[in-house]
């Protein structure tokens, strides 16, 4: 178990190296922060001394090395565009993506476990086809379609809801929904399939021809071997909570990690982009790994295998 | 325990009422209205400081609601000069000019502006740090006294050099008494106040900066003049501004105006319908039917004191010969474009001047008429062979950006120019050295009533062109010094002309395809009228609510 975690922490920490490699390679060389961060209409001695501020008159390596020394250090710099320290920039919006992503996870799970379950214990009825049509629908409906379908609805037409920003709770409404519904369709579609290939296993036949009534074989053999690639995208949805809301974000006008994403990104603004990378890369790294152990849990065949491996 | 009980729900409930009545009482006696606008973005910088924010966007939170100069713009009228915190101004020498400022104008602090707050304004801890003025490749050296401020020890090297480039060879300011000072110039300069009424130039409170604890935390929350102070600004978020009642303007109609930053178009037209905000900024062209058709919304705008422009990089194997870039600009039919993609809405100008350059401006002058066959002629008369000429391109940077680009590779394609569109990502992208760059998209505005602003600034020896390889001509340079620093305005408007004859046709440097336009859309019964400009004016003359 010990070689597993170590191995698993190890690979975790290649991963994080990559990314920030990556992301410094294709960010510097694809544009200018000075550039983009002074606008092209600033004069050319502005771009110049800010150039020069912020080392980035210095060679690419030069750059690389000195960032990289400064995150060992536990520095993950300051942002070009803001002054403040990147860390703190995205900290603040860490709440305000949160308040979407988390209460959009509840409904992925309450909407579309059940419905999935429903629709494969159902199979072919009009219940099933009619969950699997929604399912479809919010599984290829994009979300900023989805999300400005609502705000028409809603916000213009009804006049019920706001259509962007954060002023109260009743502004979180729409994007919470926007997101929830893609992904309760996903999740509906995973189940359904997991759920029909076990209902359709030996052992399943097995233990009702021993008299187990259908419900308790339901319970106690079908949902739990169902549950392992549900898990899996759980983990996946878990995993991007702090960076899955980029698009509804912009189309909510919602101040989280996602919208400053996009506007780093576009600034070249480094060490925001870096930081919220990093968070996301360990965020992912962390529920992967939790997901792995989960496994080990549901599937006793899987718990022995990694104490094979301790 | 009861009377312990009672006492707290009674201290309680005193508390309540003590911090909810006060306000109620304020919200009651102050009825002016509060407004909210949907922009694209409120600051490119994350600051509020006009030495920082060099883009258009920022000219709309900034002016006329946070920032004054000693001299303003007539911001509804022709955006000529008008007193603005100096109520009189008047030449000493071709060097100096002396500025009455205007009694009793409170900043934000409550404090009054004096001498000191302008001497302040342009010294080097706000202003010009280390930088020196120069004049003439000349460096002048200047003593002033630096005082320490926190705000002033971590001055971003930028900002400096924009207020260099704004005000190269500005010496000092002098303090003549309290309501008085004199600008000393290192050489002759006619556009003196022209560069006094320019983006940069604003008057700051020299107690709000040196309390700030840093400049950023300065640049966020400036202390100005203006009808509006900053109340509170979350960059990328909302910029809310509240009325400054002892404005020397009169008291501001709103009590407050927010600034919401909403990227998407639909969700800034969706929120306006929708009655969340009153104003919503950025409208392109294509959307402004469907939002009239709606009779409760209208959108006003138009064009801005600013052009569009193609450039041209004359080192390219096919742009070299001046011939075919000429071809390029014969080849365009700029009202043809005005009318299908901005239905009409802006103009084709007379080249890089506009009118409030007063007498500088060159009524006669026109941009290379639309001419096909003169544009064939030229390319056979190059020898061009139909090699392929890369056109760098930003998605929709600018309005309308990229139907643009596609139309004009279709015009210069039936004189037989073999454009071909490469799209970009960005500036430095675009601006990049490495071969390829040929033909690419900018826009131009001039920041004072004078050509020095504009065709000197951006295509003189320092401006952009020159300045990332694109284009030089030695003939160009020399008279840019001229226009600079002559006196004489007859000559000077005569090397404007030729300016204009080198850059747009002997030795083409850009060619100007039409003025640039904003619209804004907002609730068609609030009587207030749209500026010819970004920014958005809403002082008592130009409200009713």
């Amino acid at each position: 178990m010990l070689r597993f975690l170590s191995l698993r922490l190890g690979r975790s920490l290649l991963t994080l190296v990559l990314v920030v490699t990556f992301a410094f390679v294709v960010l510097r060389l694809s544009g200018d922060p000075a550039l983009l961060i002074m606008s092209a209409d600033a004069p050319p001695e502005a771009i110049a001394a800010f150039r020069r501020a912020w080392g980035l008159d210095d060679p690419l390596w030069v750059q690389y090395v000195r960032y990289f020394g400064a995150i060992f250090q536990g520095d993950l710099g300051n942002s070009m565009r803001d002054g403040r320290s990147a860390i703190s920039l995205v900290g603040e919006r860490i709440p305000a993506t949160l308040a979407l992503t988390v209460p959009a996870l509840l409904i992925k799970l309450c909407l579309g476990i059940p419905a999935g379950v429903y629709a494969a214990l159902h199979r072919n009825s009009l219940a099933d086809r009619a969950v699997m049509l929604l399912a479809v629908a919010g599984f290829t409906v994009p979300s900023f379609v989805l999300g400005l379908l609502l705000v028409l609805l809603f916000a213009v037409q009804l006049g019920w809801l706001p259509s962007g920003g954060q002023e109260s709770w009743r502004h979180a409404i729409l994007p919470v929904i926007t997101l929830g519904l893609g992904g309760a369709a996903v999740l509906a579609r995973f189940t359904r399939s997991a759920m029909l290939e076990v209902l359709g296993q030996p052992y399943m036949r097995t233990a009702l021809a021993k008299g187990v009534p259908w419900g308790v074989a339901v319970r106690g053999h079908a949902l739990p071997n169902a549950a392992i690639p549900t898990v899996t995208i759980v983990g996946f949805m878990i995993g991007s909570l702090l960076a899955g809301a980029v698009v509804v974000e912009s189309v909510f006008s919602w101040p989280g990690v996602g919208r400053l994403l996009v506007v780093a990104v576009a600034n070249r603004d480094l060490a925001v982009v870096q930081a919220i990378l990093l968070l996301v890369a360990a965020t992912m790294i962390t529920a992967n790994l939790v997901v792995d152990l989960l496994y080990g849990v549901l599937d006793p065949r899987l718990r022995n295998g990694m104490r094979g491996t301790a | 325990m009861m009377t312990h009980r009672r006492s707290l729900l009674l201290g309680a409930g005193g508390a309540l009422g003590l911090s909810t009545l006060p306000r109620f009482a304020i919200a009651q006696g102050d009825n002016r209205p509060s407004i909210a606008i949907a922009v694209q973005k409120i600051s490119n910088s994350n600051t509020l400081e006009v030495l920082r924010e060099q883009s258009n966007v920022g000219e709309r939170v900034l002016f006329s609601s946070l920032w004054e100069g000693l001299i303003g713009r007539d911001w509804l009228g022709g955006l000529g000069a008008v007193p603005e915190l100096a109520t009189e101004w008047k030449r000493i020498s071709d060097q100096v000019v002396e500025l009455k400022l205007r009694p009793g104008v409170k900043f934000h602090n409550g404090d009054e502006m004096t001498a000191e707050d302008v001497v302040f304004s342009f010294g080097p801890e706000r202003m010009f740090g280390d930088t020196n003025p120069t004049a003439q490749g000349r460096t002048i050296s200047v003593s002033g006294d630096r005082i320490p401020t926190r705000a002033g020890r971590d001055l971003p090297a930028e900002v400096p050099a924009v207020a260099r480039r704004s005000w190269p060879a500005l010496e000092r300011v002098e303090i003549v008494d309290k309501h008085t000072v004199r600008f000393h110039n290192a050489t002759p300069d006619v556009t003196l106040e022209g560069r006094l009424s320019r983006y940069g130039s604003q008057i700051i409170s020299k107690r709000g900066y040196i309390e700030a604890e840093t400049w950023f935390e300065w640049a966020r929350k400036p202390i100005l003049t203006g009808p509006y102070k900053v109340a509170e600004f979350r960059p990328d978020q909302v910029l809310r501004l509240v009325a400054h009642d002892e404005y020397w303007g009169g008291r501001p109609p709103l009590r407050e105006i927010r600034f919401i930053e909403v990227p998407e178009v639909s969700a800034r037209i969706n929120m306006l319908r929708s009655g969340e905000v009153q104003f919503a900024c950025d409208i392109p062209p294509d959307q402004i039917e469907g939002v009239e058709g709606d009779r409760r919304f209208e959108v006003q705008g138009g064009t801005i004191l600013n052009h569009r422009l193609t450039c041209f990089d004359k080192n390219h194997p096919q742009l070299v010969d001046p011939r075919v870039r000429r071809a390029f600009t014969h080849a365009i039919d700029r009202q043809a474009i005005v009318d299908s993609l901005w239905s009409g809405r802006t103009v084709v100008p007379k080249g890089l001047q506009w009118e409030y350059y007063g007498d500088m401006f060159v009524a006669d002058w026109a941009v290379p008429n639309y001419d096909p066959a003169e544009a064939q002629r030229l390319l056979k008369e190059a020898g061009y062979k139909g090699d392929p000429i890369p056109y760098r391109l930003l998605n929709n940077y600018y309005t309308n950006q990229t139907p643009t680009a596609q139309v004009l590779v279709e015009m210069w394609k039936q004189v037989g120019l073999n454009v071909q569109i490469e799209m970009k990502e960005n500036w430095s992208q675009l601006l990049s050295r490495e071969p390829g760059r040929a033909v690419r998209d900018w826009s131009n505005s001039a920041p004072f009533n004078d050509p020095v602003s504009s065709i000197v600034n951006q295509h003189g020896p320092n401006g952009q062109q020159q300045q990332v390889g694109e284009w030089s001509n030695e003939e160009m340079n020399r008279i840019s010094v001229e226009l600079e620093t002559s006196t004489d305005r007859a000559r000077r408007k005569q090397v404007f002309r030729r300016m204009l004859e080198i850059c747009e046709r002997e030795d083409p440097a850009y060619t100007v395809l039409h003025q640039n336009a904003t619209f804004t859309a907002k609730r068609r019964d609030i009587g207030w009228k749209a500026a010819p400009a970004f920014a958005m004016d809403f002082r008592a003359g130009n409200w009713k609510g």
